[in-house]
């Protein structure tokens, strides 16, 4: 082959100069959004961020939950955290951790990945109460968010919430979308804790005496304190906190429901299981305090069924009497504060509800078959229910205590 | 008269595809000229035969080509141009040069003397008639008949050899006063016998990959150049068997014959010899590599298992990129390459010596964008953690590589590089997109002194790494990672006669590895140490038996204690006809626990629920990951019509995979993580697998080079994924494999110095079944089918000589078959063009 001359050389230089050249300016453009498929990629969501204000003595993690505004927690429904953040100690108190000054202390806080919604913040401060000049019962930190018998606040935690900076009213928080439908972060959030919304009692552990086969007849069953301090799980309540209720500051009991009995603070629900599953409610079985797409649907009592999964609860109430009697002082007035009781009596009658709109609960054409549980829900918003966790055929797997009153059903048969 | 402009472009068109002595496939082509003209002088047709023989010697020097050019003139009588090539030849430095000096001297004395007998006779001869030739004597035509004999030997086996004892040598290295300079150099071919494939990476030894115990496969720097890939996984597509999965430009999985997964860790690659398996995490970070594409001699893989000879992690196969010899090449070239996607990138390597010192050089810089990005800026729920959100890779580097010879078979290699880099990861479980941010470096020894060999070399990797995305207020996962590699190794080479030809290897391997890495708690350090030998024993013509042990010693392998991995093979191979080989194998393989596999702990934030993580954690008593493999293989050539083949039938039974559990829960006692300050919401540990996978498959790959000028390379892989425990729905290792992967790759050289190339790779569909946290519980992690469609990846590349041996231009288009995904969770791929300007001053 010939060499090229020099011309023609540079003329082939200049031609392959220009193929490059001519891409040079090219491929600037930045690279597009494309999600994969990745569930995270595919959601819009905010956040939620604030700062947490504690002015307390107690000393220990902060935990606050997130709830869907219209699925409070108890007392005021039986809604569960969306989520939940923790504040670690040492992050909230700093230096102070190891004093009893009562602050105020802060701590910026976030809730992650939140969609468009209204939410409500609440929290307790997960305090260690065995100190020095420590009030029994005691407590160690306990909360541990995955069972039952460990989620929820004790004697000496320091209660929280979202409210308003000026008038310390709770707060319904609202993550807002804007015209994209894109939701905006929710930020400057204040979450106050205050020595004044000190829990004042544990939990109202309980365990069941009487026949746990449902007849055909109103069955009475009776709740009796029980004191659990075994590995994880501490509870000493010295009974169940029960109170008139007097929503309207009266000082009168209300009847809101005008069946002529006074309204208690303390509320029990009869609620069906999931079959075999252990602890699971019918028809809730992702746990998240609402009613599943899909579920079993049972016919009504005038022969209708809605189409909807529906909450199965047997129609119980605490028998008053007895409630009613401690709750009346020595001149035979009602008591409107307050008092421990050491044990409840529940009735149930052979009915069953479907409580999917817990305001307006519609009566089953029978009682289904299968096993019920019981809850307990004191006006500090704990609860208490059995069959929980502490099932010795559930406990040791998850490394909690067995306790074989905590294994009690009611059973349809 | 003015001519048609559809003549015109016609004309050029005829002018670019008329192939003169264009080539495709050097290799092939060569050896077709090759076989050819030894035909044709074995029919006595020396003008033409010689003609093949020193086309074949343009396409591809090799210096015994020279001898049979000489020897043709010899034969032909044409003493004077029998001398010049025979000086050719001895300027190469062969073997057999003394043998060949007496020839020459021979020949000159010849040609003195009729040179003295034409000047005596020629006042006689301008008066005289022409006079027919004189008989040939009695001798003569006795040395003629051993000739022809001998050359037709050679057209029997397709391959001349100057010196039937040649010795068969890893590497033949010429000294270099005998190495020419030049970029010519860098195509010679080298073996002993003229144009034959030479692997050595399946035997630990240079070999005839007909005679190779494994499937192999090689690239060559050429197929590298007209491919006009950027990227070594790109490459590797052409592999039969080969699963390339890119989830980023910088990010890639490779694996071979399936079990591919976003971290995939089951095939060994090595760059001339050492490894580049990421340790602390099981991959290879490929565009970590502080080589560059412009650096690479060849790529040799070894489909199935390599463990017998290579120990850890050789389990599905050996990639081996072997580089440019130092000195081999041109003094300085430069590269430029420019396009679509903020793509940028350009290099310098250099060539020399001094004396016995040779030497290599490079610096290089590249970038690119990413194909796509997962999020855009400014969100209100996620917030960027690494550098540069659009960057998909970027990186400097800079090698060294020399060598001193004292003499032949004794010299001294020292080489280094470092590489500034910035890329992407996939990892494992519910982690998804990570950058990585760092230096990777090494150095490196080799003395060879006779039969032995001594490597030692060092690797070390360092830098941040951590999700490219976090959402905002969530606990971070970004962290440092440094880990250092030391290694040593002796190899020990001998042939010998113990009923039958023998060719041992034996060596020994000691190993350090320590890794700094917050996933891992405090610092992590291990040693291993291994001892192989192979034997290849030439039993009885045509068969052959190789057979290869090796024994590694891993820290914890007997439950959480020292215990040994024992990987035998044997391998028989068959070979009747010339560049016929049939082979049988049987082996076993093992890929060794990762440092994350083993002492991992990652409270691993569960998105959405900022005080809860779900806990990651290694396992101290992790078994290896064990194959046993039986392969049938038929490795053939065709020189006459420029064909190579290779088909290949497998089954591959996998034992101990490690995976994660699910998640479990811990007891209660356990659930608050101080050091994250979250609660745990179970642990997910790595475990061995009890189910046991087969994978049964056969792949086939042919090359040829029919015509000067046409290179055509097409494979098919067929893959079946079985599990004895789960259903096809549940077993990802049985789904995320492709059952069929094609390839079809054409190049063309025209004439007129332009280079066309095209290629294709197909893959067919698959569902990948990833872990993922519940949409409506994120606290639940649930196993997810995501489906992935077929794809098919079509690159062409057209380049010009504008200034041949200086400036070369090429244009080249990067899967222009369209917009696709290769991991339901990687980028977007998306069509890229790029120009590259090469000057060779």
């Amino acid at each position: 082959m010939s060499r090229p001359t020099p011309t023609h050389s540079r003329k082939k230089m200049a031609l392959g100069s220009l193929v490059l050249a001519s891409l040079l300016g090219l491929g600037c453009e930045p690279p597009t959004v494309v999600p994969t498929a990745d569930g995270r990629q595919n959601t819009r969501n905010a956040r939620i961020e604030g700062s947490l204000v504690v002015q307390s003595r107690a000393r220990g993690n902060a935990v606050v939950f997130l709830y869907d505004a219209d699925r409070p927690p108890p007392p005021q429904g039986t809604g569960r955290p969306i989520s939940f953040t923790v504040i670690p100690a040492e992050q909230l108190f700093g230096p102070a951790l190891g004093t009893d000054a009562p602050g105020p202390f802060t701590a910026p806080f976030t809730f992650s990945l939140v969609p468009a919604g209204r939410y409500l913040l609440r929290g307790f401060i997960d305090a260690d109460t065995c100190g020095g000049a420590a009030a029994q019962p005691c407590h160690r930190p306990d909360f541990i968010p995955w069972y039952g018998v460990t989620s929820e606040p004790n004697a000496g935690d320091v209660g929280g919430a979202a409210v308003d900076p000026t008038t310390g009213v709770p707060l319904t928080l609202e993550v807002t979308a804007d015209a994209d439908g894109q939701p905006q972060p929710l930020t400057g959030v204040s979450v106050s804790f205050s020595d004044s919304a000190r829990v004042p009692l544990d939990r109202p552990a309980f365990q069941v005496q009487g026949d746990p086969t449902m007849g055909s007849a109103m069955k009475v069953l009776r709740l009796q304190r029980l004191a659990i301090q075994d590995g994880a799980v501490d509870q000493r309540p010295p009974g169940f906190l029960v109170s008139y209720v007097d929503a309207n500051r009266d000082g009168t009991p209300d009847d809101a429901n005008a069946d002529g009995m006074p309204d208690f603070s303390l509320r029990v629900v009869v609620r069906k299981l999931a079959e075999g599953l252990h602890s699971v409610e019918e028809n809730d079985l992702n746990r998240d305090g609402v009613p599943d797409a899909t579920g079993v649907d049972y016919m009504h009592a005038d022969g209708t069924q809605d189409g909807n999964p529906d909450v199965v609860v047997l129609a119980a109430g605490l028998v008053p009497d007895p409630l009613i009697a401690a709750l009346t002082d020595e001149q035979g007035q009602p008591r409107m504060q307050p008092v421990v009781v050491q044990e409840l009596q529940l009735a149930v009658r052979p009915l069953a509800l479907d409580a999917r709109n817990p305001a307006a609960p519609a009566p089953l054409r029978e009682m289904p078959r299968g096993r019920y549980a019981v809850v307990l829900i004191q006006s500090t918003g704990q609860t208490w229910r059995v069959p929980n966790e502490l099932d010795p055929a559930v406990a040791p797997g998850v490394g909690l205590p067995s306790v074989e009153s905590q294994a009690f059903v009611l059973e349809v048969p | 008269m003015k001519t048609p402009r559809f003549l015109k472009r016609a004309s050029l068109l005829a002018l670019c595809l008329c192939a003169g002595e264009a080539l495709a496939d050097a290799r092939l082509e060569a050896r077709r000229h090759f076989r050819a003209g030894m035909s044709l002088i074995a029919q006595k047709q020396y003008d033409q035969g010689i003609a093949e023989l020193e086309a074949a010697y343009a396409i591809k020097p090799h210096p015994n080509v020279l001898y049979n050019i000489a020897r043709a003139y010899h034969d032909a009588g044409r003493l004077q141009e029998a001398l010049d090539a025979y000086k050719r030849y001895l300027a190469s430095n062969p073997p057999d040069a003394a043998t060949v000096v007496t020839t020459v001297a021979v020949l000159e004395e010849k040609l003195k003397a009729a040179e003295s007998a034409t000047a005596a006779a020629a006042p006689e001869d301008t008066s005289a008639l022409p006079m027919p030739p004189p008989p040939a004597s009695i001798q003569a035509q006795q040395q003629l008949g051993v000739l022809l004999e001998r050359l037709e030997k050679a057209i029997e086996r397709a391959e001349s050899m100057p010196v039937a004892s040649a010795p068969t040598v890893a590497v033949p290295v010429s000294t270099p006063a005998a190495r020419p300079e030049g970029p010519e150099v860098s195509g010679a071919d080298e073996g002993a016998v003229p144009y034959e494939e030479r692997v050595v990476t399946a035997s630990r030894r240079a070999q005839s990959s007909l005679e190779a115990p494994n499937a192999t496969t090689v690239i060559t720097a050429e197929d590298i150049r007209l491919s006009g890939a950027t990227s070594l996984p790109e490459l590797l597509r052409r592999v039969p068997g080969a699963d390339v999965m890119s989830l980023g430009v910088g990010s890639a999985n490779v694996s071979l014959r399936g079990f591919n997964q976003r971290i995939a860790n089951k095939v060994l690659v090595l760059v001339d010899g050492r490894t580049e398996y990421q340790d602390f995490l099981g991959l290879t970070l490929w565009s970590t590599i502080p080589i560059g594409l412009e650096e690479i001699e060849r790529i040799e893989v070894i489909r199935g298992p390599g463990s017998a000879l290579y120990g850890a992690n050789a389990m599905l196969g050996v990639i081996n990129i072997i580089t440019q010899a130092p000195g081999s090449g041109p003094r300085a070239r430069f590269s430029a390459t420019a396009g679509t996607g903020n793509s940028a990138a350009g290099s310098f390597v250099s060539h020399g010596s001094s004396g016995a010192l040779r030497y290599r050089a490079s610096a290089a810089y590249s970038q690119a964008d990413k194909w796509s990005r997962d999020f855009a800026n400014g969100r209100p729920d996620m917030e960027l953690k690494e550098p540069d959100p659009d960057l998909g890779l970027r990186g400097a580097r800079a090698t060294l590589s020399t060598v001193y010879t004292f003499a032949e078979g004794r010299q001294v290699g020292l080489s280094g590089g470092v590489h500034r880099y910035t890329t992407e990861i996939y990892p494992l479980g519910t982690l998804r997109n990570y950058f990585m941010d760092g230096v990777t470096a090494y150095a490196k020894g080799d003395a060879e002194l006779g039969p032995l060999k001594l490597k030692t070399f060092w690797n070390h990797i360092s830098g941040d790494a951590g999700p490219q995305y976090e959402p905002i207020g969530q606990r971070t996962l970004v962290r440092s990672v440094s880990s250092n590699l030391f290694n040593a190794e002796l190899l020990f080479a001998r042939a010998f006669q113990l009923g039958g030809e023998h060719q041992l290897n034996v060596g020994v391997e000691g190993r350090l590895k320590r890794v700094a890495w917050d996933y891992l708690g405090p610092l992590r350090q291990e040693v291993h140490a291994a001892a192989f030998v192979q034997d290849e024993w030439r039993l009885v013509e045509p068969l052959r038996l190789v057979a290869s042990y090796r024994v590694d010693r891993h820290p914890l392998l007997d439950n959480g204690q020292p215990g040994l991995a024992h990987s035998p093979r044997v391998s028989a191979l068959f070979i009747p006809f010339e560049g016929q080989a049939f082979r049988a194998s049987a082996a076993s393989a093992f890929r060794e626990p990762t440092f994350l596999e083993s002492y991992t702990r990652i409270p691993v934030p569960v998105p959405g629920v900022n005080g809860a993580s779900a806990l990651t954690t290694g396992s101290t008593s992790l078994r290896a990951e064990r194959l046993t493999a039986f392969e049938l293989g038929w490795r053939g050539e065709s020189a006459e019509l420029g064909l190579d083949w290779d088909v290949a039938l497998y089954q591959n039974t996998v034992r101990d995979l490690i995976g994660l559990s699910a998640v479990q829960r811990l007891p209660a006692g356990e659930s608050y993580d101080e050091a994250s300050g979250s609660y745990l919401l179970g642990r997910s540990f790595f475990q061995n697998e009890d189910a046991v996978y087969t994978a049964r498959g056969a792949e086939a790959g042919l090359s040829m080079a029919p015509v000067d000028g046409l290179g055509v390379k097409v494979s098919a892989a067929f893959q079946s994924v079985t599990s004895d425990r789960e259903e096809k729905a549940e077993c990802g290792p049985c789904s995320q494999a492709p059952q069929l992967k094609l390839y079809g790759g054409v190049t063309y050289r025209t004439k007129a110095d332009l280079e066309f190339g095209l290629d294709a790779a197909f893959t067919s569909s698959s569902t990948w079944i990833e872990r993922e946290p519940a949409a409506a519980d994120p606290t639940r992690i649930e196993l997810l089918s995501n489906p992935l469609k077929a794809h098919t990846v079509i690159n062409a590349r057209v380049g010009y000589k504008a200034v041949p041996d200086t400036v070369d231009v090429a244009l080249v288009g990067s899967h222009l078959g369209g917009a696709h995904s290769q991991h339901p969770f990687g980028n977007r791929i998306e069509r890229r063009v790029y120009a590259t300007l090469t000057v060779t001053p």
